[in-house]
């Protein structure tokens, strides 16, 4: 149960915090010229604000995408860090022994009640 | 009955964790979940088909009553509580 609401939280903070990045970073980078030049607040705002997105992004998500505020993208990569993450939260599972070829009731002692929850886990955290 | 005792042991259990988790009160949902995966855990290794089926009865009944309740907490939900947080469903 608890480790469920906090899969639930980080997931949501990793969402939001996604999106808010390029906006904290453009925020803070407008507040700096504005004082010091006295040009009009619009242009420079906007001008100033594309370019630290456009940086942002690319130094957040290696792919030169355009996010429009979809989830991130699905490579074999982003979901076995995801599954082994999902795995490590629940509480009867080993974190130190488990890697990506542990059988679940060999290796890793859980039984199929416990194979229940761990689907029911995967599909709260890959679907809606 | 078509399928077996044990995939329908597992397919009870599965819906009963489905269906408490649409609890809209924190209490119902955790005592509920808690509730259900100690009472099948301590089934566990019962063999007697007699007993089983009194247990699987018991299970379906609660189920409905689960779903009942569900319905009726929906109707008539309150605030929620502090310590369940953002996404809580």
């Amino acid at each position: 149960m608890a480790s469920r609401v906090l899969a639930q939280c980080v997931r949501t903070l990793a969402r939001s915090s996604a999106r808010l990045s390029g906006g904290n970073l453009a925020v803070r980078a407008v507040a700096a010229p504005v004082s010091a030049s006295h040009r009009s607040f619009s242009v420079i705002s906007n001008a100033e604000r594309r370019r630290v997105l456009e940086q942002s992004r690319v130094s957040v998500v290696s792919v030169w995408c355009r996010q429009y505020g979809d989830l991130p993208p699905l490579t074999l990569e982003t979901i076995r860090d995801r599954v082994m993450y999902v795995l490590k939260l629940y509480d009867k599972v080993n974190p130190e022994k488990l890697q990506t070829t542990s059988h679940f009731m060999k290796d890793l002692g859980l039984d199929s009640l416990d194979q229940v929850e761990i689907i029911m886990a995967m599909e709260d955290e890959f679907g809606e | 009955m078509a399928s077996s005792s044990r995939t329908q042991v597992i397919a009870l259990y599965r819906m009963l964790i489905k269906e408490s988790s649409k609890f809209p009160s924190y209490n119902f949902r955790t005592y509920a979940i808690r509730r259900i995966k100690d009472g099948f855990r301590e089934n566990k290794h019962v063999d007697n088909p007699k007993s089983m089926d009194e247990l699987l009865t018991r299970a379906r009944e609660s189920l409905a009553l689960i779903k009942r309740q569900v319905s009726v907490g929906q109707m008539y939900s309150s605030q929620r509580t502090i310590v369940e947080g953002f996404g809580a469903r």
